[in-house]
């Protein structure tokens, strides 16, 4: 089991939301409204006058064959438009109950 | 959740909430009455009071000064008025426009109460008149007849008045100079006095013969009749068959000492059209009714009378204010319409996009429609003034929707879903969108609170752009976003631009447009102190033409109608007074092709009455209105016109007075006139005075119409008794003046009445026995012992001098001296009055001023200078909480004195006067100029904020903001082009507004392009705005000793 973490500009939830869907992915939780900053050229997101824009992130735990899809489609995302950003990040279930 | 969220996620509600406003919005505009202005009460109350044969003079010491005195301490009185004429006294108190007038009106009831006991015993009732603007008439009508002239009065009252009364919202409808049929009984006084009879006695006689008695029951059979004598003249024939007394045996028929004629009424008032004699039918409607709805109607029943009348009878319109109305609502409804499509051009060529177009082009009825609710539940019509506000906010309502579609534009060229866009976006400016709405509101506002004649202009303008503002900025937050996320679609990877497409030709200049400010401001960043330097010479430059540009009231319309009064020497009968007329009407009709009718009236009716207090008249004074065709159908304006109508009257020997007016009276009541008023109690002394200042006056060039209130003295007759004799015969004063007055104005002894109407019989000495001194004084009267005694005997009939009014303001006696100035600025000719009168010598105890329409002038423009100040500081408060600063905001205000320079320059190029209205638009200029300077320093801060150098900064966002600022002003600027450039009937009132607003917001906008980036640059330090530095400070203790010397 893997956790995927991804974290988006809120002008792309709808399509993170098809993707989700999509793929048939039904355990998730969801952050709306977080802030953000990219590590290499992504603007911040704060919500303020200067940075107006904000993120919203989910994390959802899958089946480890279930990764690759995720992060192709996320990719596909991202190639929309870069500068409107989304990330997904992956590690390691230990255990659950 | 935020409200634009819902409305992109509930298309459907949302629509649904709009189309709700726009089914209301379309209801409201069709019940709305069409009107030319706003309804106004003016605070005035008049006190009216006859004292039937009392002269100005008496009237004045015994009836006027008693009112004024027990009126004065009336509450929110702001000052008192009256004129004292022969047999009544005016008095008009003058009230706070926030005054109340229907608590007025009780207080002055009140108040009278207390000084009726102490008025003389013959003294009326006095009357407390109200005005209103809906009293004024809406409709006169002219009628002419051939041969039925003597029957016109009852035709017109049964087949016009009583049709034309059953219409709804028809207030009254008044006849003038209609024929009045009397049967005269003419008397000869030598005859009377051979058969030893009296006037009273022969009246007695008259008015015992014609009655009708009932007289008692008889029982006959079986019924039962009723007995009455039937004694009433059948017709004016058998009057002079009456027996009137016996004398030496033989019976006296009235015929043997009278004529008796069957026939109109003595001629005191001539009323003509065109020529022909005639009436005229005066209607007014009820308050709060549709002027343009009723006169449609009357104008309808009127076509359906005509057909039951004799032929002989013509009816014509002398004028008809629903055509003005008419013309000027369709005049305005065009320059909407162009306004509109202007905008909507504008807004397509800076996006170049047709959907997002259509977007911006909804709010704007959108945000109209409201202003019609508005209208609707405040009981308001739609007139010229709120139509006008309609098209000044036609170019602003568009901006808030033009930031948030150009925000989700971005968004989506982004290559994020419409929907998505269309929230988020929103979510960014909504803020800012709303400050600079404040920004307007904080303008327009104010204007809502201005009193006085100026504030019945001002206030609806004021709530009318408030409301539509407002409406647009909710639509912007609400029904932009949702259409967006319906309309716009994500563009496929650059589609082929075609050749003649629009990023290929406007979109490239446009884009060239950008580049080369920026290069300008980058320029202009590098010397500053030349561009200060240059800058701050236009605007000094800019002052010296205030020299060059007039100041003045209020514009004057062309309402195509000319009034001339002409005045005669005093004492000119009617027939010599229409002898004037007519050779002046050929003339005018000679001279002036446009004329389309002539009405005109010489003398007065007998009865005085309200009419008098509009008025003025007497045998020698005429009103004659001309009215001309519509304004496309002749080159000549009435103002050319009435001034060359002024040199042809000049050149009348006999006309010793004329006043030519172009005015109605209307808004602005009083008109565009100076008024010198000289307080004095001597009559000779003010009047000298007077009559120094109307020759002074005279020689300036551009004072026209020069009138001095008090009339001329006017020749009188008095009967001066010898009180001894009087005693002697047992008569007193009393009995004299009546028995005199039964003489010569008649004893009205019964009426004859014929199929339903009543005409008076009057009973008095045939015109040969009453025309001269000697023949009054030959009149013999008869004493109580029946004594017969000429009245010569009793005392001397004697000619004297006396003014026919006398005219209080603040309880003293006034004269003052009126001008209208034609071709020149009222303030400017006010000023050379006062050096005029200064070289005058004024007895000491005369207090002259200049005062009328200059005096309003200033007090207007002393309030729009309370409210420049008011809005200078409101717009301050907004942008100084916007931007949490408050250099911003004093940077972004040095666009305003621009905004002035721009308006004088316009106003000078167009030969446009600064009146009250160029001069609101100058106030309204101070919104609308700073909203530009927000956009700059905005963005500018926001690019600083994101880590920007300051020049760098400023350049980004110039580049960036060019468009949207060239968008806003032209939309604005376009908006108002249709006003300032129209020309149709009432587009004078409104057209200064629009020059002035046009000319400071381009000359505004480009200077603020330059100064703005330049001034902020001058005002901010380099870094301020840095906070990462700032913090860092802050937190120095993290950061080990070789780190924070490295940083």
């Amino acid at each position: 089991m893997k956790a995927i973490f991804i974290v988006f500009n809120q002008a792309n939830t709808e399509r993170v939301e098809y993707m989700l869907d999509r793929i048939g992915i039904r355990g998730f939780t969801w952050w709306e409204n977080v802030q953000g900053r990219g590590s290499v050229a992504g603007e911040p997101r704060k919500g303020t006058h200067t940075w107006p824009e904000m993120n919203s992130a989910v994390i959802t735990v899958v089946p480890d064959e279930k990764t690759d899809e995720i992060l192709a489609r996320v990719k596909k995302i991202d190639e929309v438009n870069e500068e409107v950003g989304i990330k997904a990040f992956v590690w390691n279930i230990e255990a659950l109950v | 959740m935020s409200i634009y969220k819902s409305a992109v996620q509930k298309p459907i509600t949302t629509a649904m909430v709009f189309v709700a406003v726009i089914v209301m919005g379309l209801y409201s505009a069709l019940q709305l009455p069409i009107d030319l202005y706003p309804e106004i009460e003016p605070p005035y109350i008049s006190v009216m009071t006859m004292y039937p044969g009392a002269s100005a003079a008496d009237i004045e010491v015994n009836v006027t000064k008693l009112i004024e005195d027990g009126l004065a301490s009336v509450d929110k009185l702001k000052e008192i008025l009256s004129s004292s004429y022969d047999n009544m006294s005016v008095v008009t108190l003058e009230f706070q426009w926030e005054a109340n007038l229907d608590v007025a009106v009780s207080d002055v009831r009140n108040a009278l109460d207390w000084v009726i006991d102490a008025l003389p015993d013959n003294v009326d009732r006095p009357t407390v008149f109200k005005f209103n603007s809906s009293m004024m008439p809406i409709a006169m009508y002219a009628i002419t007849a051939g041969s039925s002239y003597s029957g016109l009065e009852r035709i017109v009252d049964e087949k016009l008045v009583n049709v034309l009364n059953r219409i709804d919202g028809i207030g009254s409808i008044s006849l003038a100079g209609a024929p009045q049929r009397v049967v005269y009984v003419d008397i000869n006084q030598s005859k009377m006095d051979a058969y030893n009879l009296t006037i009273e006695q022969i009246g007695n006689v008259i008015a015992s013969e014609n009655l009708n008695l009932p007289s008692g029951n008889v029982k006959m059979g079986t019924e039962n009749y009723q007995l009455r004598v039937e004694g009433e003249f059948a017709e004016s024939s058998e009057i002079k068959n009456l027996l009137v007394g016996n004398y030496a045996g033989k019976s006296v028929y009235l015929k043997d000492v009278a004529s008796v004629r069957d026939t109109i009424k003595d001629l005191s008032l001539d009323q003509r059209v065109n020529g022909y004699s005639g009436l005229t039918m005066v209607i007014s409607k009820q308050s709060g009714a549709n002027t343009v709805k009723i006169a449609k109607q009357v104008r309808a029943e009127l076509e359906k009378a005509k057909k039951t009348l004799p032929p002989d009878i013509a009816i014509n319109e002398v004028f008809d204010s629903s055509t003005f109305i008419q013309s000027s609502v369709n005049n305005l409804t065009e320059t909407l319409l162009y306004a509109l499509i202007f905008v909507i051009l504008v807004v397509l060529v800076f996006l170049g996009r047709w959907r997002a177009t259509l977007i911006i082009a909804l709010t704007i009825p959108l945000s109209l429609i409201c202003a019609f609710i508005y209208l609707m539940f405040t009981g308001n019509s739609l007139n010229i003034i709120s139509l006008s506000s309609l098209s000044i906010a036609i170019g602003m309502v568009v901006d808030d929707a033009i930031v948030v579609l150009e925000n989700i534009t971005r968004h989506v060229e982004r290559g994020s879903s419409p929907r998505e866009s269309a929230i988020y976006a929103t979510n960014e400016v909504w803020l800012s969108v709303i400050a600079t709405t404040l920004v307007i509101v904080a303008v327009f506002l104010p204007l809502t609170m201005v009193s006085g004649m100026t504030g019945v202009l001002f206030k609806q303008l004021g709530w009318i752009v408030t409301i539509t503002i407002l409406a647009s900025a909710v639509a912007a937050i609400t029904i932009t976003p949702m259409l967006s996320s319906k309309l716009l679609k994500i563009r496929t990877a650059e589609q082929k631009a075609s050749r003649f497409g629009y990023e290929r030709t406007v979109g490239k200049w446009l884009g060239g447009l950008d580049n080369w400010y920026g290069n300008l401001l980058g320029w202009c960043l590098h010397h500053k102190k030349v561009v200060i330097a240059i800058v701050l010479l236009i605007f000094v430059s800019s002052l010296f033409l205030l020299k060059y540009v007039k100041t003045d009231y209020m514009p004057q319309t062309d309402q195509s109608q000319i009034s001339v009064m002409i005045e005669l020497q005093t004492g000119t009968r009617v027939e010599e007074t229409m002898k004037t007329i007519r050779s002046f009407e050929e003339l005018a009709k000679e001279k002036y092709p446009e004329i389309e009718l002539i009405s005109s009236s010489a003398g007065s009716n007998d009865d005085g009455g309200i009419g008098a207090l509009f008025n003025t008249n007497g045998t020698n004074i005429s009103n004659t209105t001309f009215r001309l065709v519509d304004i496309d159908e002749r080159t000549r304006s009435v103002f050319e016109i009435a001034d060359d109508m002024r040199k042809y009257l000049k050149e009348y020997p006999e006309i010793i007075n004329y006043n030519v007016s172009t005015s109605d009276a209307g808004l602005g009541a009083g008109g565009n006139d100076i008024q010198v008023e000289i307080f004095g109690y001597d009559f000779d002394k003010s009047n000298t005075v007077a009559h120094a200042i109307r020759d002074s006056i005279a020689t300036l060039k551009g004072a026209e119409n020069i009138q001095i209130s008090r009339k001329n003295d006017r020749p009188e007759l008095q009967i001066k008794f010898d009180k001894e004799k009087l005693t002697q015969h047992g008569l007193s004063g009393a009995m004299v003046s009546t028995f005199v007055r039964n003489r010569v104005d008649g004893l009205i002894a019964s009426k004859l009445r014929e199929e339903g109407e009543e005409y008076d019989i009057i009973v008095r000495l045939e015109e040969n026995s009453r025309n001269s001194i000697s023949k009054l004084e030959e009149m013999t009267l008869t004493t109580p012992v029946g004594k017969q005694i000429k009245l010569r005997e009793l005392g001397k009939v004697m000619e004297y001098w006396s003014p026919p009014n006398i005219e209080h303001k603040r309880k003293e006696r006034i004269v003052t001296v009126s001008t209208t100035p034609v071709g020149v600025a009222l303030g400017e000719l006010a000023v050379d009055i006062q050096a005029k009168i200064n070289k005058i010598e004024i007895p000491s105890e005369l207090i002259v001023r200049v005062g009328g329409a200059y005096e309003d002038q200033q007090e207007s423009f002393m309030n729009l200078g309370m409210l420049l100040i008011m809005s200078l500081i409101l717009v301050f408060i907004v942008m100084a909480s916007q931007f949490e600063s408050l250099s911003n905001p004093f940077v972004i205000m040095f666009s305003i004195p621009f905004a002035f320079s721009g308006s004088f320059l316009a106003l000078y190029l167009t030969n446009t006067t600064l009146n009250l209205i160029a001069a609101l638009g100058m106030v309204l200029l101070v919104g609308i100029v700073v909203k530009n300077g927000i956009v700059l320093v905005d963005y500018t801060n926001l690019m600083r904020d994101r880590g920007m150098h300051l020049n760098d900064a400023i350049k980004a966002a110039g580049r960036s903001r060019l468009r949207p600022v060239l968008m806003t002003s032209m939309t604005t600027i376009l908006g108002m082009l249709p006003m300032a450039l129209s020309t149709g009937e009432g587009s004078e009132i409104w057209s200064p507004m629009g020059i002035s607003v046009i000319g400071g917001l381009t000359f505004s906008m480009t200077i603020t392009l330059i100064i703005i980036p330049v001034m902020y640059a001058v005002v901010s330090k380099s870094g301020e705005r840095d906070k990462i530095s700032k913090i860092r400070k802050r937190f120095h203790f993290m950061d080990d000793a070789s780190n924070g010397k490295s940083n």
